[in-house]
C-alpha cells in the first residue's frame, strides 16, 4: 500500500502536471487554427496556408496521392521514377530549368516519394515565392515526356537504387518488409525492386503522370509569410485553369492477413555490426483507440534512453549499443518495431528472448502513471518543436491532409494520446506484442 | 600555445553587444563565459548549448574520440544525479539533452519548452561544473563508440570518408575520426576524460548560445547565477599545421566485389574558415559542384552523363584548413572519374563566367534567410560566427558580403585553392586498377 502521505502528493503533482499541460495543449490547438488556413479551387485542388511571419521564408509544397501504395507488381517504384522525370521537361521549361530557376533565387528544391504520397517542395525568401507556384503549376500540368531524355534518368535511378543495394541495414529493411507484409503494398520498396526499375519504359511514365497528376489528386501547402488571400488569389492564377480528375484509389487498409505464428530472415552481408529488427503487425489508424494505446505502448518500450528496452538490454544486462523502436503506422495496418544493435552475434539469441519477456511485461502489467506521463509531456513538446521550421510544418499539414483527410488530426493526436489508459496500453500489448505475430530479421556478417 | 585569460576584459563584465536590427545579443560575465541569446518568442520553446572551443582537433596521441567521449559522458551524470536520473528528468519533460564534438569544438545542448528552461540551465551547469565521469557509464559509452566504430566500416561512404580524411591529414589534427577508431577507443581512460574536461572546458574558452523563448536579461541573470563562480584558466590551442599537397595524384584502392557501384571522393588541403579568400572559395565550389544536378559536376556527370545520382565538391568550414573534398557514387567509374578531373581542372584554368558568379551570388544571398529561419538553424549560424569571429553583425552583413564577391576573385580562389594533380583519391568498390584507367597516378598500398 502507498504512503498516504506521498500518494496524496504524486497526485497533486500529478494534477498539477495535468492542468499545466491541458492549458499548453490548449494554447498550441488555438495557436494553430489562428495560423491555418483552408480552401478548395473549383477544379478539387485543395489549399492550405499556414501563416507564420517570423522568417521571411516561404515554403511552398504540392502533394500527389500516389506512391508505391498505388504500384503493381511489376511496376514497383514507377512513382519514383516520374518524380525524377518531373524535373526534366514542360512545354514551357527544358530540362535543368526548374533546378537553375530555384538555385538563382536562392531556393532549395526536391522531390520524394514514400508509401502513400509524392511530394515536391521550394523553399524561398518571401520576395520570390511565386517562382515555386509558377514551377508546380508547369509540373501539375504541363510535363513532356521525350523518348531521348529519358535513358539517361533512367541511370539516375539505377545508381540510386544501386545505392540501397550497398546499404546493409536498408537491405535488412527492405527484405524484412517483404516478409512482413504478404498482401498490403507496404511490402514493396519505395525505389522499386531491382528487376522493375530495370524494366521502366517511358511510355509507363507518360500513362502514371496521366493518370495520376492533376488537381484533383492534389494537395498545395504554403507555410510562411504569406497572406492567405494573396496564397488563394495566385493559386487561382496558376492553377485555376488545370483541368482536375478525381482519382480512385485502392484502399488496401484490410489487405493484410492475420499472420499464425512468426516468421523469421537472415541476411548476411559484407557487415562488422550485426542487428536486430523485431516488428509485429500493428492496428492501423482507423482503429483508433487501439492505435494511440500501439503508439503509447512503442513510446514506453523503445523510445529514449529511459524505455524499457533500453535500460534492460544496454544500461542494466549491457548486451546491447543501442535500442530504439515504437509503433511504425501511417494509415493502413503496420509494425510495431524494435530495432537492437547486439553488442556481439552470439547475444543474439538471449536479446531476442528479452525483449519478448518485457513485451510480454507490459502485457500482463499496467504501465505506471509517469510513464503514460512522459509519453504525453514528449507528444505536447514534439507539437511545439515540429512548429518551428515552417517547412516541416507544410510536410505535417501535407501529410495530415492526405493520410488522414484532414490537417486538424495535427491537434487530435496528442488528444488521443492523453486518452490512452495503462489498461488500454496492457491490452494492445497483450493482444499484438506474441510470438505468433512477431516478424524477426536479423543482419550478419557473411563470414560467420 | 596557450589562449590566454585576459583579467582587464573582465572589468567590461556585461558590456553588451547587439546585431543591429536583429533580437541577438552578446553578453559576457567576469570569468569570460560568453553569453549568445537570439530572442526568439513564437514558440514556447528554447534551445540552450555550452560550446567549448576545443573539439577533437585536441584529442590526446593515439586517443582519437577522447573530446566526443567527454562530452557524451557529460551528460551522463554528475557528483549529485547518476546518468539515468539526468536521462529520466529530462525525457519526462519532453526534451533532450546531448553532447557531441567536431574536430573544432565540444557541445552540450538542450531543447525543452520554455517553463522548462531553469531545469535544462540547472541540468547544464551540473554537467559543466560537476562531471561524474563514472566507470559504469563510461563503459557504456566505450562499448557504444566501439560499435559506431565498426559500422562505418559497415557504410562504403563513411569508409571512403574517414579514410580520405586520414589520407589528406597524415598524422595532423584533423586526420583522426572525431569519435575514435577500433585502436583508439579502447585506449581511452577515465582519466583522459578528467583531463580533458580540466584542462579544457574553461568559462574563457566557452560560450553559452540560447535561442527561442528566452528573455536576454532575465537568461544572462540565470546564467550567472549558476556560472558565475566558475573559475578560468589559460587553455593550451591546437597547433596550426597546414597538411601537405600531395606531390601527384596519390590513390587508395579498395577492392569489394561483392558490390555494384564505387565509391570515390578525392581533394586535398583546403583553406580555413578565417581565409579572407573563403567567400570567394564558396562562391566557387557552388559553380562547380555546389548542387547535383545544377552545377557542372552535376550536369556532366548526373543530367547528361546519367553516372550518378549524386555528385558534388565542397571545401570544409574549420578553425584550421580544412580539405576540400569531390565525391561521387558510380557503377561507372572511370568515366565519372574522367568527367570529374576535366571539369575540375577547367575550372582552374579558365574560371567561372560572370554569369555563374551572379548566379552563385543570388543563390547564397537567397537562401541566406532559409538558412536561419528554425531554431536549430539560428542556432548552428550563432555557432559558426562566435567560433570564427566573424561578428555578431555577420548574419546582417552576409548579404552585401556576397554581393561585393568579384568574378576575378572568384577565379583568383579556383587558381588559388584547387591544385589539379595533386590529389589524394579513395576508390572503394568492384573495380581493379586496370578498370580505372588511371595515367601517371600512385597507388597507396
Amino acid at each position: 500500500m502507498p504512503n498516504p502521505r506521498t500518494f496524496h502528493l504524486s497526485c497533486l503533482v500529478s494534477l498539477v502536471l495535468l492542468a499545466a499541460q491541458s492549458v499548453l495543449a490548449a494554447d498550441a490547438a488555438a495557436d494553430l487554427e489562428s495560423r491555418v488556413s483552408e480552401f478548395a479551387l473549383k477544379n478539387g485542388l485543395e489549399v492550405l496556408v499556414y501563416a507564420d511571419s517570423s522568417a521571411p521564408v516561404v515554403s511552398t509544397n504540392v502533394y500527389y496521392k500516389v506512391g508505391s501504395y498505388d504500384e503493381a507488381l511489376g511496376r514497383t517504384g514507377l512513382s519514383h521514377m516520374l518524380e525524377h522525370m518531373t524535373f526534366k521537361h514542360t512545354d514551357i521549361y527544358k530540362p535543368g530549368d526548374f533546378d537553375r530557376i530555384v538555385d538563382s533565387a536562392g531556393g532549395n528544391n526536391n522531390g520524394f516519394t514514400s508509401t502513400y504520397y509524392t511530394g515536391y517542395y521550394e523553399d524561398f525568401a518571401r520576395d520570390r515565392w511565386e517562382l515555386a507556384l509558377r514551377i508546380e503549376a508547369a509540373r501539375m500540368g504541363r510535363c513532356i515526356f521525350p523518348d531521348s531524355e529519358f535513358e539517361s534518368e533512367h541511370q539516375v535511378v539505377s545508381e540510386e537504387r544501386r545505392l540501397q543495394d550497398n546499404r546493409p541495414m536498408s537491405e535488412l529493411w527492405e527484405q524484412f518488409d517483404a516478409v512482413a507484409f504478404l498482401a498490403n503494398p507496404q511490402r514493396n520498396p519505395t525505389i522499386g525492386w531491382p528487376d522493375d526499375v530495370r524494366r521502366y519504359t517511358v511510355q509507363a511514365v507518360r500513362d502514371w503522370y496521366a493518370q495520376r497528376y492533376n488537381p484533383a489528386n492534389a494537395v498545395l501547402v504554403v507555410a510562411g509569410d504569406v497572406r492567405p488571400a494573396d496564397v488563394r488569389a495566385k493559386a487561382e492564377k496558376y492553377f485555376g485553369k488545370l483541368k482536375g480528375t478525381p482519382v480512385a484509389r485502392t484502399d488496401c487498409y484490410g489487405s493484410e492477413p492475420k499472420q499464425h505464428g512468426e516468421r523469421r530472415i537472415t541476411v548476411r552481408k559484407r557487415v562488422r555490426v550485426p542487428q536486430v529488427l523485431v516488428g509485429f503487425h500493428s492496428p492501423g489508424i482507423r482503429d483508433t483507440a487501439e492505435f494511440f494505446a500501439a503508439e503509447v505502448a512503442g513510446s514506453i518500450a523503445g523510445s529514449g534512453r529511459s524505455s524499457r528496452l533500453y535500460r534492460k538490454l544496454v544500461t542494466e544486462l549491457q548486451i546491447a549499443t543501442s535500442v530504439w523502436g515504437g509503433n511504425s503506422v501511417d494509415r493502413d495496418p503496420g509494425m510495431f518495431q524494435i530495432g537492437v544493435t547486439p553488442k556481439a552475434e552470439s547475444l543474439i539469441p538471449h536479446i531476442e528472448q528479452v525483449v519478448q519477456a518485457e513485451l510480454d511485461r507490459l502485457g500482463a502489467e499496467p504501465v505506471t502513471e509517469r510513464e503514460l506521463q512522459q509519453v504525453r509531456n514528449q507528444v505536447l513538446a514534439g507539437e511545439y518543436f515540429q512548429r518551428d521550421d515552417v517547412s516541416d510544418m507544410a510536410y505535417l499539414l501535407a501529410r495530415c491532409k492526405i493520410l488522414y483527410g484532414d490537417w486538424r488530426t495535427i491537434e487530435a493526436y496528442p488528444a488521443g494520446i492523453q486518452r490512452v489508459t495503462a489498461e488500454q496500453v496492457r491490452d494492445f500489448c497483450r493482444a499484438y506484442l506474441n510470438p505468433d505475430n512477431r516478424i524477426t530479421g536479423i543482419l550478419l556478417s557473411e563470414t560467420k | 600555445m596557450t589562449r590566454p585569460f585576459c583579467l582587464l576584459a573582465f572589468a567590461f563584465c556585461l558590456l553588451p553587444w547587439q546585431a543591429h536590427g536583429l533580437p541577438l545579443y552578446r553578453d559576457s560575465l567576469p570569468n569570460g563565459l560568453i553569453i549568445l541569446t537570439y530572442e526568439d518568442h513564437r514558440l514556447p520553446t528554447a534551445l540552450v548549448s555550452l560550446v567549448c572551443r576545443s573539439g577533437a582537433a585536441c584529442d590526446p596521441e593515439a586517443k582519437a574520440g577522447t573530446a566526443a567521449m567527454a562530452a557524451e559522458l557529460l551528460t551522463r551524470g554528475t557528483a549529485t544525479m547518476s546518468g539515468d536520473s539526468v536521462t529520466s528528468l529530462v525525457e519526462f519533460l519532453g526534451g533532450s539533452f546531448h553532447g557531441s564534438a567536431t574536430g573544432d569544438f565540444m557541445e552540450l545542448g538542450t531543447q525543452v519548452l520554455s517553463k522548462d528552461m531553469p531545469t535544462a540551465l540547472d541540468l547544464l551547469a551540473d554537467a559543466t561544473l560537476h562531471p561524474a565521469f563514472a566507470p559504469k557509464e563510461l563503459e557504456l559509452a566505450r562499448s557504444r563508440f566501439l560499435s559506431g566504430a565498426q559500422r562505418i566500416k559497415d557504410s562504403p561512404q563513411q569508409q571512403v570518408d574517414q579514410e580520405f580524411i586520414r589520407l589528406v591529414y597524415q598524422g595532423l589534427p584533423y586526420g583522426h575520426p572525431n569519435y575514435g577508431d577500433t585502436l583508439s577507443i579502447p585506449l581511452i581512460r577515465r582519466e583522459d576524460l578528467v583531463s580533458f574536461h580540466s584542462t579544457y572546458v574553461k568559462p574563457n574558452n566557452s560560450f553559452i548560445v540560447a535561442v527561442g523563448d528566452a528573455n536576454r536579461a532575465d537568461l544572462v541573470a540565470a546564467i550567472q547565477s549558476r556560472f558565475g563562480a566558475w573559475g578560468p584558466s589559460p587553455v593550451p590551442v591546437p597547433q596550426s599545421l597546414t597538411p601537405a599537397y600531395p606531390d601527384r595524384i596519390k590513390v587508395k584502392l579498395i577492392t569489394h566485389t561483392d558490390m555494384n557501384q564505387t565509391y570515390v571522393e578525392f581533394g586535398h588541403p583546403g583553406i580555413t574558415a578565417r581565409d579572407s579568400d573563403m567567400l570567394a572559395t564558396r562562391l566557387m565550389s557552388y559553380i562547380l559542384g555546389g548542387s547535383p544536378m545544377s552545377s557542372r559536376l552535376g550536369i556532366t556527370v548526373r543530367e547528361e552523363g546519367g553516372l550518378a545520382y549524386d555528385v558534388r565538391c565542397w571545401f570544409d568550414r574549420n578553425a584550421l584548413p580544412g580539405a576540400y573534398h569531390a565525391t561521387v557514387q558510380t557503377a561507372k567509374p572511370r568515366e565519372a572519374i574522367e568527367k570529374m578531373l576535366r571539369d575540375i581542372r577547367v575550372m582552374h584554368d579558365s574560371g567561372a563566367t560572370r554569369a555563374e558568379v551572379e548566379k552563385a551570388r543570388n543563390f547564397y544571398t537567397g537562401s541566406f534567410p532559409l538558412t536561419y529561419s528554425s531554431s536549430d538553424g539560428k542556432k548552428s549560424q550563432v555557432i559558426t560566427d562566435e567560433l570564427f569571429g566573424y561578428g555578431l553583425d555577420w548574419l546582417e552583413k552576409f548579404p552585401d558580403r556576397v554581393r561585393a564577391v568579384t568574378l576575378e576573385q572568384v577565379n583568383a580562389a579556383a587558381r588559388d585553392h584547387i591544385s589539379p594533380g595533386h590529389y589524394i583519391m579513395v576508390i572503394l568498390g568492384p573495380v581493379t586498377k586496370d578498370d580505372l584507367g588511371l595515367q601517371g597516378v600512385e597507388w597507396i598500398e
